[in-house]
């Protein structure tokens, strides 16, 4: 095991710099750079360009600029943002753990409504209850985000005043401890409601799925056959054989924690990564925006790994070599 | 059986949207009750200017607000944090900074420059000198009084060779620039510290510019200049969390992304502000309005487009004061110089008049927004008199007469031809953007009426900027805008030799009427001077001019003694606002 965790470590170098030239390279030649943005200032000069460029370090050839930022990469160096003026790892711990604790709410009630609803339309399929959570998940899959968004705002913060329209602290607030929390959740509610009714949909169909193949089991039948409970034939014999490819799901999703919710996070003001990262690509503050993805790019590879080790540990017929 | 099942979830799904709908309407209809016991109106001692619509029902301030007795919360898009005056990278960061720092001087509200922290100034057209007298009862935030040396210090840092921020100080000619920022000078020669209270600029020319080019804000020596030498700004940068200025507020916290915390500078010498708690809160424009309503900010300002759809909800709203000001820019079209087609200014009155701006404009700002016919808002004092100005309405029958006169004829195809060649036009389309999208549909009509083929190329902005520097042969017209200042000199993009000038327009009169507009130093005189290049740019058509939109301000009728205009914003007003309890 151990063996194999080093193994798949180590082939994950290359992946990597093939990663970061990629990202580089599709950064770096799209058109126009941090300075190209302001020359919509009318009192911009050539000269003045050509001095920013110079101090940004945008006027050296490609390669030069790969490598200077590479080998700040491997010292944990990412650079300066070049919009907020502090380096990209402070910007990057301000914003992501905002987005991760959003991230987490989500994944937990996804999993949870997903499970329930998944198991329950698979045992009952085509009853009334699969016919209408069916319909309903499909209805809410379809739905853009900024669209549920609004409409929640408008029913829920300013139709009815129950939760606050945006942010993540009550504007000019100085609670500590509890009080913070419990200010910061009833902020969480809407957007997590949000996220959780749009992303329900496509899990829960992957459960259902799941769940009816195992059902149509032999073993299933065999189970039943021996008189076992309906409850413990559904729980102990199914549910666990329907919930190893979900494994595989799940550990994929870890990484989506920390990259945040780019539109979402926009219409209720969260002051997450996503929000900042776009604001990112629109100026061209590339330091921030390579900084994020390459972070992105680490954390998918280790998803894919421990994924892997996962699978290793549930099913004792996948062998790891 | 299964047409059955589809029967109930049809039934069930009405029910849950009969649910939703009634509860919506329901809570509409829940206001005008508490209109009735309506107390005396509190007034207050600095009144709105006049350019506020005031609301009509203070009785609706939402309660969240009112239990805010000491605090003004303003809405603004997200700041991105680096409060250093000399520094800001973004225009939400410039506001926040505007409430920390004071400039040397200020401008006013119909765009012309008043006293700050420079009490007065002399310009000496024979020495070619600058000289401010700066006040002497102002002091920063931690007590220590201001002088010349502070002012001297700010040029310093802005003219250093590693001086990366918003400032260009390379155009006003101070004497010894050159030699400090490219050379080995220690010293800028031109910039002299008279006494305490005192400080005079020599230039290589006093110009009716350069005060505009010597405005700087102000940022304290003695704090920021620690380990300050030529080369060495660090120490500077490194205090970009924790300002430091003589404005009317002092900086306290900033939560990123979510908000910016101010208090009231006791000590402020325009007086202690009124309000003692400041916050600017980030908003965004998808839901600014509803912040208003809910009573969760007081004041919103660039979030809300100016809109009629915006307007009419605010004023739905009762207790919501709003303002529209003409944005300080224009948005244009230009054409393409190097293509011999267009140097015919025929061609370019056809392409105006043959275009139905209102049309385009009015599609994208519901009647909000005015078509312009020369390069300069109509509340500058620059700006010429209407009645000396072609006005180019939609006119297609005098666009198909003057292409006629300029030799291009139809052929049997419909198009326009002139030496075998057929006139096309390849517009560079920046995309997203609103004004685009209005105006490709009518453009392709239009002139296809006169026999023009208009071929729209979607693109990214920053494609476009690049693909205009470096080929002059593959497009002919494109759509910007331009941000205009209190200072109205145009030099930079109409002048033949102009930094901004990426079309090759080039007239020798626009030449002449710039330099002397730029020379001049009295202010009658240059009027005289810009009117004229106005007239002469009206009818040369540099670009079709399009239109200029507004900005909308709107608050809380809670708040009051903003006294705002195009070139004076909010900020300027806070030390003097309050707010009344209702």
């Amino acid at each position: 095991m151990t063996q194999f965790i080093i193994r798949r470590l180590l082939q994950s170098i290359p992946t990597l710099i093939g990663a970061s030239i990629v990202i580089f390279l599709i950064f770096a030649l799209a058109p126009g750079d941090y300075v190209t943005r302001q020359l919509e200032n009318p009192k911009m000069t050539e000269e003045r360009a050509a001095q920013l460029r110079a101090l940004y370090g945008l006027d050296k050839p490609l390669p030069e600029r790969y490598v200077s930022w590479a080998t700040g990469l491997l010292k944990g160096d990412l650079g300066d943002s070049l919009m907020f003026r502090k380096p990209v790892v402070q910007v990057i711990n301000d914003f992501i753990w905002n987005s991760f604790i959003l991230g987490v709410a989500i994944m937990f009630f996804e999993w949870l409504i997903a499970s329930i609803v998944g198991i329950y339309s698979a045992i009952r399929q085509y009853s009334v209850f699969d016919t209408i959570a069916t319909l309903l998940v499909f209805i809410l899959y379809s739905l853009p985000s900024f669209f549920l968004g609004l409409v929640m705002l408008k029913i829920f913060a300013v139709d009815h005043r129950w939760f606050p329209l945006g942010g993540m602290i009550t504007t000019g607030s100085n609670y500590t401890g509890w009080a913070y929390i419990v200010d910061v959740a009833k902020h969480m509610v809407l957007p997590v409601a949000t996220l959780t009714l749009i992303s329900v949909g496509g899990l829960s169909r992957y459960f259902r799925a799941n769940m009816l193949e195992v059902i149509k089991q032999d073993y299933i039948r065999t189970a039943r056959a021996k008189g076992l409970k309906e409850r413990t034939v559904i729980f102990k014999h199914a549910l666990r054989n329907a919930l190893l490819p979900l494994i595989t799901l799940f550990t994929l999703e870890l990484p989506s924690l920390f990259a945040g919710a780019m539109i979402t996070e926009r219409i209720y003001n969260w002051p997450g990564i996503g929000k900042v990262v776009l604001e990112a690509i629109y100026v061209r503050d590339y330091p921030l925006f390579l900084g994020y993805t390459m972070l992105i790019t680490v954390l998918t590879i280790l998803a894919n790994i421990l994924a892997d080790v996962l699978y290793g540990v549930a099913d004792p017929r996948v062998r790891l070599k | 059986m299964l047409r059955k099942k589809w029967l109930l979830l049809v039934v069930t799904l009405l029910f849950v949207l009969s649910v939703f709908l009634t509860s919506c309407g329901k809570t509409e209809t829940q206001t005008p009750q508490q209109s009735q016991e309506q107390k005396t109106t509190p007034t207050a001692s600095v009144k709105d200017s006049d350019n506020w619509t005031k609301a009509k029902d203070p009785s609706k301030i939402p309660e969240a607000s009112k239990s805010r007795t000491d605090t003004l919360i303003i809405g603004l898009h997200e700041p991105a944090g680096v409060f250093n005056p000399l520094f800001y990278e973004t225009a939400y960061d410039a506001y926040v900074l505007s409430a920390i720092f004071d400039g040397l001087i200020e401008v006013d509200l119909d765009g012309t420059y008043i006293p700050s922290l420079a009490k007065s100034w002399d310009i000496n057209k024979e020495n070619n000198t600058v000289t401010f007298h700066l006040r002497d009862d102002v002091k920063f935030s931690d007590g220590t009084p201001l002088t010349a040396k502070d002012v001297e210090f700010s040029y310093y840092v802005v003219a250093d060779p590693t001086y990366d921020g918003p400032y260009d100080i390379s155009t006003a000619g101070i004497k010894g620039f050159k030699e400090y920022h490219d050379g080995n000078a220690d010293k800028i020669e031109g910039i002299k510290v008279i006494d305490d209270h005192t400080i005079q600029i020599a230039l290589e020319k006093v110009l009716g510019t350069s005060l505009a080019d010597l405005r700087i804000t102000v940022i304290p020596q003695h704090y920021y200049g620690k380990n300050f030498a030529k080369g060495k700004l660090e120490g500077v940068k490194s205090l970009e969390q924790q300002p430091l200025g003589s404005g009317p507020y002092v900086f306290e916290k900033f939560v990123p992304g979510q908000e910016v915390r101010l208090v009231a500078n006791e000590k402020y010498w325009k007086g202690a502000p009124k309000i003692k708690n400041l916050i600017f809160k980030t908003t965004t424009d998808a839901t600014a309005v509803q912040m208003l309503q809910t009573g969760e900010t007081d004041y919103e300002t660039t979030n809300i487009a100016a809109k009629k759809d915006n307007v009419e909800l605010l004023e739905s709203l009762g207790f919501v004061d709003y303002a529209l000001l003409p944005t300080n820019g224009y948005g244009y079209i230009a054409f393409n110089f190097y293509q011999p087609k267009f140097q015919d200014v025929r061609v370019r009155k056809a392409l105006t008049y043959g275009l139905n701006r209102k049309a385009v404009v009015d599609a994208v700002y519901q009647g909000l927004a005015e078509v312009r016919d020369v390069p300069q808002s109509k509340v500058s004092w620059a700006y010429p008199d209407e009645k000396d100005i072609i006005h180019y309405d939609y006119n297609p029958e005098k666009a198909k007469q003057l292409l006629d006169e300029a030799g291009w004829k139809l052929g049997s195809d419909g198009y326009r031809y002139k030496d075998g060649q057929k006139f096309t036009i390849h517009f560079l389309a920046s995309s997203p953007n609103v004004v685009n999208d209005a105006l490709i549909p009518v453009a392709v009509e239009n002139y296809k009426q006169l026999g023009i083929e208009f071929i729209a190329e979607p693109m990214e902005f920053n494609l476009i900027l690049k693909k205009i520097k470096e080929n002059k042969n593959d497009w002919d017209m494109y759509f910007m805008a331009w941000g205009l200042s209190a200072e109205p000199d145009p030099y930079n993009i109409f002048a033949t030799n102009g930094s901004q000038n990426r079309t090759g327009y080039s007239n020798p009169k626009v030449d002449e009427l710039l330099v002397k507009g730029r020379e001049e130093l009295d202010m009658n005189k240059r009027k005289e001077i810009y009117h004229e290049l106005y007239k002469v740019l009206n009818d040369d058509l540099p670009y079709i001019f399009m239109y200029q939109r507004n900005d909308l301000n709107a608050k809380s009728c809670r708040v009051v003694g903003f006294q705002i205009s195009s070139f004076r914003d909010f900020t300027s007003s806070l030390y003097q606002a309050e707010i009344l309890q209702y």
